[in-house]
């Protein structure tokens, strides 16, 4: 068991030190340099004495080895740096998008799997029949629909057209509720993203949901338990559904580690505060430290979430402990 | 949950509050930093919010003419090298201490040992600043500052030197006291700015109470916010598709004005091929830009001047004009022994090169995208093959002008490339653009070289007075347009949308738009 453990461990830092590597790395290899996002839109008119004093300001005149040294020796005492572009330390910035996008990821996924999956087993167990195909069809549909205009209809529909939400934001600039209202006006701010993510999400369950749920209506333990008399629904719930949500769960584990890097288009579309759109303007921006500081977090996120799943997987598949 | 549903209804019915000055929301494309003269990040709007802020000497007027706002009466010496200033009297930050000379004083040098790239080239020139009382100042420079009004009297923020002095390193400085008609009340990075009205400034109230700035980052939500009246209008121009659809929308007004913002042909004089001007000159005849204007624009625009100067400058030479033609364009290629020597349908150098080039340009704007496009078909039908590459910002800047530095040299062979508006308002920018000597001419991403236009930047730079100026200028576009070192396409207007119910004292900038000081407060008494 120890040995398990620490093998895991081992595994999970290598992850981590290539992950700071990459981190470092892949920003530097995109083509474009930070200084127009250092100096702002007049750089042309700087002296190259003054250009040079900007690079240095930042550590980019060093070479590379020293600079990711420094980056490495600041990231052991617990310090992402501060942002280029603004300036701010980078664990404030992403502690302030970092909610937003729990919230709005986060609850996506809860709810989209729980449609996914009580439509799933749904279509499966009355396969072939109107509400099977029509669900099928509509989930194929959304699952190719991409997300920024399934963003924009909904707008439409429903900000512009009926006025029934907010178009953009996470709250009503200006004003400070507190309490209920404050919590009413989240809320509205967050339906149209929320629903476009997780209308973008369900199908992906939907469909794996319904594969599964398929393959386990054919094995003989479920005829055992309908020649045994059981009743229909509880089939369904005690011996198909429960069997066929373990690839669910996988995906759902998966899916959970990648919450906290957002959802980028979304966000962008409906301009709303996350992780997502701080990593797409950085890289836009080439803001080298909010690159990797948020790619860093995220890559902590889908390790921890990959632990929790390694931890609970035995708990939801008795076989796992068996072998 | 059913009374939150209720309070959704409730919520989602009730008129936004009303009032005759503001609150007023304007969308901003992107972030802005924190809005002091070292985080804010854009040249339009980002400098126009930040100067509601932080306020410099003069401020440019509707014509972009420098115009003294801090300052009661400024005298210049006949060289031109010394500038006199009296400030108002009783101008005061906004934590209540006085703005004095010293700040000024501060300001300059601060600057100077703090590169920035807007300010620190702008006081390169100052040789010394004496302070006398808390009012007057003396600036001596180093040679006559034609430019001196504009940069920096004119753009350079003044800083208060009690909140300053200490600080080592601005860009991670996000103080906000500054001396102008707003004061910052609140920053959500990534969501909104807001400002309310400073009601004790020296220039009268200011006649919006307060100024909401939410960050919309897609320009077809935010047009769609502005229609909904989930805004009252934003800095983004309209696309040209979208302005008719504004003219007919009820409780919005539409103002349409000159765009400085200039959307080029750059040549890469380096190029074997392309440094023949008789080749350049053929190419620029076979782009019919009124055409561009009108498909690409939709007409919300003007064809470009070959002399660069858009056509409502008070500095264009009108008789650098330019009509493009096809007959010519063929002329011109046959003369120089341009033919296709193998028959295969593109055009030959008489060393045997065939005429091929690769056309950068930028993934992210449709319209240059369109424009490349254009300029292909064109250049196709002349026997040039031109081949579109289209990608991002920062691949782009690093081929035609790595690290922003025209002594880096270059490659690539033709570009749709363009200018943002400050360029066309800076006296110097002609030779800024075209200077053989690249740390003078900073913007010559092309390295085009020419002795007479070396000549004329010398003058332009030494001269003071407007008229002088002028002349140079004229000059100067004339050369331009006669070598073709770059082709300007088109300049796009600046098309702006605004409910008028909710404000209706907008001021348009020529050439930028109408969120700016003018707008807002001001201007002072004389």
């Amino acid at each position: 068991m120890w040995r398990f453990f620490a093998a895991k461990g081992a595994q999970y830092l290598l992850v981590i030190l290539l992950t700071v590597v990459l981190n470092f790395a892949l920003p530097r290899m995109m083509p474009g340099s930070p200084l127009l996002f250092l100096a702002g839109e007049e750089v042309g008119f700087l002296s190259p004495e003054q250009r040079h004093q900007l690079r240095a300001l930042h550590g980019l005149d060093e070479p590379q080895w020293r600079q990711f040294l420094a980056y490495a020796s600041n990231l052991a005492r617990g310090r992402l740096g501060y942002s280029f572009q603004r300036g701010r330390p980078i664990s404030q910035m992403i502690g302030e998008r970092l909610p937003y996008t729990l919230l709005l990821a986060g609850t996506a996924l809860v709810l989209a799997t729980l449609l996914g999956v009580i439509l799933g087993a749904a279509a499966a167990w009355r396969r072939g029949s109107g509400l099977d195909l029509g669900s099928l069809g509509l989930a194929m549909l959304l699952e190719s629909v991409p997300s920024f205009w399934l963003g924009m209809i909904l707008i439409g529909v429903f900000a512009s057209g009926l006025g029934w939400f907010p178009i953009f934001g996470a709250g009503t600039p200006g004003i400070s509720p507190a309490g209920w209202p404050l919590i009413v006006d989240r809320a509205r701010h967050l339906a149209l993203p929320l629903a476009t993510l997780t209308i973008a999400t369900t199908p992906g369950v939907y469909l794996i949901m319904r594969y599964s749920m398929l393959a386990v209506l054919g094995e003989q333990y479920i005829a055992t338990a309908r020649a045994k008399g059981a009743p229909e629904l509880a089939v369904l719930r005690r011996h198909a559904v429960r069997n066929a949500l373990l690839p669910v769960a996988t995906v759902f584990m998966l899916n959970l580690g990648f919450v906290a890097s957002g959802a980028t288009i979304v966000e962008t579309v409906f301009s709303y505060p996350g992780i997502g759109r701080l990593l797409y303007e950085a890289v836009l921006s080439r803001d080298y430290p909010v690159i990797q500081g948020t790619f860093l977090m995220i890559t902590a996120c889908v390790i921890g979430a990959n632990i929790v799943s390694d931890l609970l997987y035995p708990l939801i598949d008795p076989r796992v402990r068996e072998g | 949950m059913c009374s939150a549903i209720v309070l959704v209804l409730v919520l989602a019915a009730a008129p936004t509050s009303s009032g005759q000055a503001g609150p007023l929301r304007i969308a901003i494309g992107r972030d802005e930093g924190s809005l002091n003269p070292y985080t804010y990040q854009t040249g339009y709007p980002g400098w126009n919010i930040m100067t509601l802020v932080y306020e410099p000497l003069f401020t440019p007027d509707a014509d972009n003419i420098p115009r003294p706002w801090l300052v009661r009466r400024h005298t210049v010496s006949p060289d031109g090298r010394t500038w006199s200033l009296t400030l108002r009297p009783n101008l005061r930050w906004h934590d209540g201490r006085p703005l004095t000379a010293d700040d000024v004083k501060f300001t300059y040098d601060y600057v100077r040992r703090h590169p920035h790239s807007r300010w620190t080239p702008q006081v390169r020139s100052i040789e010394g600043v004496e302070t006398s009382g808390p009012t007057g100042l003396t600036i001596r420079l180093d040679a006559a500052g034609s430019g001196f009004a504009a940069q920096p009297l004119a753009d350079l923020p003044i800083l208060p030197r009690h909140i300053w002095e200490g600080v080592v390193e601005p860009r991670r400085f996000n103080d906000v006291v500054g001396s102008g008609p707003y004061r910052v009340a609140e920053i959500r990075e990534g969501q909104f700015y807001r400002l309310t009205a400073n009601e004790t400034y020296f220039a009268g109230r200011p006649r919006v109470r307060e100024i909401i700035l939410p960050i919309i980052r897609d320009a077809t939500v935010t047009f769609t916010a502005l229609k909904a009246g989930e805004i009252d209008t934003t800095s983004r121009p309209l696309s040209p598709e979208v302005v008719a659809e504004f003219e007919k929308a009820a409780g919005v007004k539409v103002v349409r004005g000159a765009g400085y913002a200039s959307t080029v042909l750059q040549f890469n004089f380096e190029h074997p091929l392309l440094k023949d001007v008789r080749l350049r000159r053929a190419i620029a005849n076979a782009i019919n830009t009124r055409l561009m204007v009108r498909l690409l624009l939709l007409g919300f625009g003007a064809p470009g001047s070959p002399g660069y100067i858009h056509p409502d400058s008070p500095f264009y030479n009108p008789a650098a004009a330019f009509a493009p033609s096809k007959t010519r364009a063929v002329q011109l290629l046959n003369e120089a022994g341009y033919v296709d020597r193998n028959r295969d349908g593109v055009r030959d150098a008489p060393d045997g090169t065939p005429l091929r080039f690769t056309l950068l340009t930028l993934a992210g704007n449709p319209i240059r995208i369109r424009a490349a496009d254009l300029v292909r078909a064109w250049l196709r039908d002349l026997g040039i093959d031109a081949t579109v590459v289209a990608q991002e910002d920062a691949s782009i800047i690093a081929q035609v002008w790595p690290e922003f530095d025209a002594c880096k040299g270059r490659r690539f062979d033709m570009a749709v490339f363009g200018w943002s508006a400050p360029v066309m308002n800076r006296t110097t920018s002609l030779r800024d653009l075209f200077h053989s000597d690249c740390r003078l001419g900073t913007l010559n991403i092309g390295g085009y070289r020419s002795a007479e236009i070396d000549r004329l930047g010398a003058a332009l730079t030494a001269s003071v007075k407007p008229e002088r100026q002028k002349q140079i200028l004229f000059e100067m576009q004339r050369v331009v347009a006669a070598e073709v070192p770059v082709h300007v396409l088109f300049y796009q207007d600046g098309v702006y949308a605004y409910r008028s119910e909710r404000y209706d004292g907008w001021v348009y900038q020529k050439g930028l738009g109408i969120v700016n000081k003018l707008s807002f407060a001001g201007p002072p008494k004389p």
